[in-house]
């Protein structure tokens, strides 16, 4: 069972930055692949904005190339053309090891199959991203039993990753995602394995962690799941269909002195 | 670094039993090389290991009697001094045979010194109680055909006659062997050397020095000559003794140096393959390292850093494995080869442990850096490398071989690399294995049919008190002896050379010695001579040429017709017929006889035959059988096997967890599809198992054409010439396959058979 904080807010992400600027930004971003039967243009030009403390899902049938564009925008591939803005810097024809560095501080990913490190413990999975984002060994080891904690898997914490639940194991994966305290959150059809009360658990987090400061980018074929987002992105065959507002994003400051309301 | 060392800690202790077989892996290879390095120094160089179990002295100095020898052991660079021991010049005879021989009696105590001391081979040390025991030295027992209980008399060089008895036999590195250092040693209690010579002045004083730094014999020889004036008769160094034991049995040193280099190249190949292959499995937990945030080079480094550190762990316990048994090796030395065992000089140990540990590296550095360079994208997206179905697969299909093989097979090579890899970790092992099977084979040759090797004649007889007709007579009435052959020994001097060469007269030209001719033949008249390799390449000469000799002065024209193998007098030897020396008017030596044996007719039966006929005055002596110093290599060969086998072992191994859960993937689609668990089983088997035929096949063929090849290249090198070696036998080799393919199914059947019976629901699941 997840706890709410007595304020009401889950305080994941402290990130305060100025309301409303641009975060994430692509220009005319395109990806190709050579595969046996010829270049398959997954993404072709598209031009996408995520400002901070945005919820934005991009939605589309399966091939409409959002995985690759998520892929893409986390540097975990690099694009064929096109520019990529994050936070005011160019990045997409950085090297693999800058890219490494910059998802170490400001970047977390969640995906669909979870993906936990089977060798390492499940404290082990969450402090690893903690202390490759540069904390020491005392500060990893609190943010990790302040995440477990939070959502309430203390108990599992010495458990390896196979003696979970699915969705214990990506309650795990979100954690683990966040104990860096990223400004972006890259997430990839996170409730795809998952059972629907599952789903609605992992859901809520996402949309806590969201109200405590944190941009987010949902990759997702469910109309339902997309629902939980500020704005919402269609792509097809690769490029940009639609993009719709469903809710305003923040436009003020979210810090201490924030109140915000839970919405379920 | 922090993350970095959570993940190392976390990887070993997850999968230990990996990370043990890789350090277990290094530590095998190393541990097998050092002693196979330590077991052929001692073969090869076999006074280092004697001076070590010796503790012998670095220089002997002989001094005049009375000499006060205190100063020496204060001289600079002395480490210890030995003795001093008073020592007599003697003359022995043993039993009731007139030979003599001259030797140095040495005096010495029943407590055996710290400094040379003789290593005991049979019987026992001096005694107290025994005053009339002597100890002879190994090489002089031999040559004077004494054994432990034989009676001798010492004749001193005044005539004083004492009889003794053989107490024990020893080996010592303080003087060289016995008849190329004369004259013999012999140990006995002070109260016998006295007996032998009572008088003070005909005695001498030998005392031992052993040295800080062996190199400085010449300044501590200066050092003593200065101290002692006028007292110093003379004095041998260690190299003098070094260079009198080294003679060295050619055949034993170059098959066991060819052995180690090669076994090096599998040995390495097949740690590459542990290490790499473990790697390899890693890679998918490596690429989602990368998307938290881990640059390449922190990936290279983290996985190069856990693989060094086992490498490190694995060579401290294969040089400690080592250690211990080359201590237990030389604390209970038998007789024999194994005898001489020393510890291995630093500069061995450093290049195999740090071969094993570049080896190690190498094979981690290549595929983590492919890791390292593919972009994290393949953490969530796993490409398992696989095409259509080749043009071969589609052909073994339509001959209806069992789809589940061709598929199992296919999958083998879906990783090129690896499977290369698998293949020659597999097949250079096989070649070992192969090559040791002919070299057992030329070993069971050489034993069963000693003419090979120019030793038809199983005895020599030396008239001795009879006349040349009273001996051939006997030997004529003798049923047991097949033939008899003349031989004289000469020595020549090598045309344009400095050295002395041995000849034989073996034979006459009409009934030549029975030599095995390598290439050309025999002498059939006066003139005609074979030689071996080493005598014609010293001399640049080919077979049909001439060569023109100084024989006992006189010069002699021979015209060699042919090339023999002879493994003796260092590879270097001239046969003619006995008549030839005659007709040159060459002065003949005195003839002994060479008698080859009926067959079936032990040499040791004939012996005794013929002394007890002879009333024990002939001298009959076997011929000296390298074989028995072979005796040796058929356990090492045996041992080589083991090793090698578990060497290719451990790449099939790897080959089978490597790429597993790739083809378990397709499997899972072929089970949905219908094949039944009985054909998934078939189909992982077959992947493994093709590796094996291959690398198999590979290996018996390359094997086979080597083997021969290589036991006469290196007897070309070492003289002996070629002609030498047999090929290995087909059944062997087939056995040797089949044994290969077997072990390749038994180690892919049990995860085979849990793949099995795995549900296909689960075998689907991503998870």
């Amino acid at each position: 069972m997840i706890r709410p904080a007595a304020s009401g807010r889950l305080r994941i992400a402290d990130q305060v930055t100025e309301p409303g600027r641009p975060l994430l930004r692509s220009v005319g971003l395109t990806k190709a692949f050579k595969t046996d039967g010829g270049v398959v243009h997954a993404v072709r030009g598209v031009d996408l904005q995520v400002r901070t403390g945005e919820f934005v899902a991009v939605m589309g049938p399966s091939g409409s190339g959002k995985s690759t564009l998520l892929h893409v925008l986390g540097g975990l591939e690099p694009a064929s053309s096109g520019e990529i803005w994050l936070d005011g810097q160019r990045v997409d024809a950085l090297s693999q090891a800058k890219w490494a560095i910059l998802r170490r501080r400001h970047i977390g990913f969640v995906f669909q199959f979870f993906n936990l490190i089977s060798s390492m413990s499940v404290a082990d999975n969450v402090e690893v991203a903690a202390l490759v984002g540069g904390a020491s060994r005392r500060g990893a080891r609190a943010r990790r039993e302040e995440l477990l904690g939070e959502l309430g898997l203390t108990a599992k914490a010495q458990a390896s990753p196979a003696q979970l639940s699915g969705g214990e194991q990506q309650r795990v994966a979100v954690a683990r995602a966040l104990a860096h305290r990223p400004s972006l959150l890259l997430t990839d059809e996170p409730t795809g394995n998952l059972d629907s009360s599952n789903t609605a658990v992992v859901l809520r987090l996402l949309r806590r962690s969201h109200t405590g400061g944190l941009a987010i980018l949902l990759v997702t074929h469910d109309a339902r799941v997309a629902s939980t987002a500020d704005r919402v992105v269609n792509l097809f065959d690769g490029m940009i269909a639609d993009d719709t507002v469903v809710r305003p994003a923040p436009l003020y400051p979210v810090g201490a002195s924030g109140v915000l309301e839970l919405r379920d | 670094m922090r993350a970095a060392l959570r993940w190392i800690r976390a990887d070993l202790r997850a999968r230990p039993g990996q990370a043990l077989a890789v350090a277990c892996v290094v530590a095998g290879v190393v541990s097998a090389l050092l002693l196979s390095a330590t077991l052929f120094e001692g073969a090869a160089n076999p006074w280092r290991a004697l001076f070590a179990q010796t503790n012998g002295a670095d220089v002997w100095l002989r001094l005049q009697p009375g000499t006060h020898t205190a100063p020496l052991a204060r001289l600079d660079g002395v480490e210890q001094m030995a003795g001093h021991y008073q020592a007599t010049a003697a003359t022995i005879a043993v039993g009731r045979g007139s030979q003599t021989a001259p030797v140095q009696l040495w005096a010495m105590r029943p407590v055996p010194p710290a400094v040379g001391r003789p290593l005991v081979r049979q019987g026992r040390w001096l005694t107290a109680a025994r005053p009339r025991g002597v100890v002879l030295e190994a090489s002089f027992a031999q040559a004077v055909h004494a054994s432990v209980g034989s009676a001798i008399a010492i004749d001193g060089l005044d005539g004083n006659s004492v009889s003794a008895t053989v107490a024990g036999i020893a080996s010592t590195s303080d003087q060289g062997l016995y008849p190329d250092q004369t004259p013999g040693l012999v140990w006995a209690m002070p109260g016998l050397v006295k007996a032998v010579e009572p008088v003070n002045q005909h005695t001498v004083e030998m005392v031992g020095l052993r040295l800080t730094n062996p190199a400085d014999t010449g300044f501590v020889v200066q050092q003593a000559v200065t101290q002692l004036p006028g007292a110093v008769i003379s004095v041998w160094t260690w190299s003098d003794v070094k260079r009198s034991v080294d003679g060295g049995n050619p055949l034993l040193g170059l098959l066991l140096a060819m052995f180690g280099l090669v076994a090096l190249g599998g040995a390495l190949l097949a740690i590459g393959n542990a290490a790499g292959g473990r790697v390899l499995v890693q890679v998918q937990d490596l690429a989602m390292l990368k998307t938290l945030g881990f640059t390449p080079r922190q990936v290279i480094g983290m996985v190069v850093a856990e693989h060094a550190a086992l490498a490190v762990l694995g060579e401290a316990m294969g040089i400690a494995v080592a250690r211990l048994v080359t201590a237990l090796l030389m604390q209970h030395a038998a007789a024999g080869a194994l005898a001489a065992v020393a510890p291995l000089e630093a500069g061995w140990v450093t290049a195999v442990a740090g071969g094993t540990g570049a080896a190690v590296l190498l094979a981690t550095v290549l595929p983590a850096w492919r890791a390292g360079r593919v972009w994290p994208v393949a953490a969530v997206r796993p490409s398992v490398p696989g095409k259509r179905l080749s043009r071969l697969a589609r052909a073994a299909l339509l001959t209806h071989l069992p789809p589940a093989m061709v598929l199992g097979a296919r999958a083998a090579f879906t990783r090129r690399l690896p499977a290369a890899l698998t293949i020659a970790g597999v097949a250079l092992p096989t070649v070992m294995i192969t090559i040791g099977i002919g070299f057992w084979a030329t070993l069971d040759n050489v034993q069963r049919d000693p003419a090979e090797i120019g030793l038809a004649a199983a005895l020599t007889v030396r008239p001795g008190e009879f006349g040349q007709s009273r001996t051939l007579s006997i030997i004529s009435a003798d049923r047991q002896v097949a033939a008899a052959y003349p031989l004289a020994t000469v020595s020549a001097l090598l045309p344009g050379e400095t050295s002395t060469i041995t000849t034989l007269g073996a034979g006459t030209s009409a009934r030549p010695y029975p030599f095995h001719v390598a290439q050309g033949r025999l002498y059939h008249a006066p003139g005609e001579a074979v030689a071996s390799q080493g005598l014609l390449d010293a001399v640049h000469l080919r077979v049909g040429e001439y060569l023109r000799m100084p024989i006992g002065g006189t010069p002699v024209i021979f015209h060699v017709v042919g090339r023999i193998i002879e493994p003796e007098y260092d590879g270097q030897v001239l046969a003619y017929g006995t008549d030839t020396l005659a007709q040159a008017g060459a002065v003949t030596p005195p003839l002994s006889y060479g008698l080859v044996l009926r067959p079936g007719v032990a040499a040791a039966a004939a012996a005794d035959y013929l002394l007890r006929v002879s009333g024990g005055r002939l001298d009959v002596t076997p011929a000296a059988d390298p074989a028995a110093d072979l005796g040796i290599v058929r356990p090492m060969l045996a041992a080589m096997f083991l090793v090698l086998a578990l060497i290719g072992l451990t790449s099939l191994l790897t080959a089978s967890a490597v790429g597993f859960r790739d083809h378990l993937r397709d499997v899972a689609a072929l089970r949905a599809m219908g094949l039944t668990p009985a054909q998934v089983t078939v189909s992982l088997v077959a992947r493994t198992a093709v590796l094996a035929l291959i690398a198999a096949a590979l290996g018996a063929a390359a094997g086979f054409g080597l083997s021969s090849r290589l036991i006469n290249l290196g007897g070309q090198v070492y003289g002996i010439g070629a002609g030498l070696g047999s090929p290995p036998s087909a059944e062997a080799t087939l056995v040797a396959a089949a044994v290969a393919v077997t072990a390749a199914a038994a180690v892919a059947l049990i995860p085979a058979r849990r793949a099995a019976s795995t549900s296909v629901a689960r075998m689907l699941d991503p998870q």
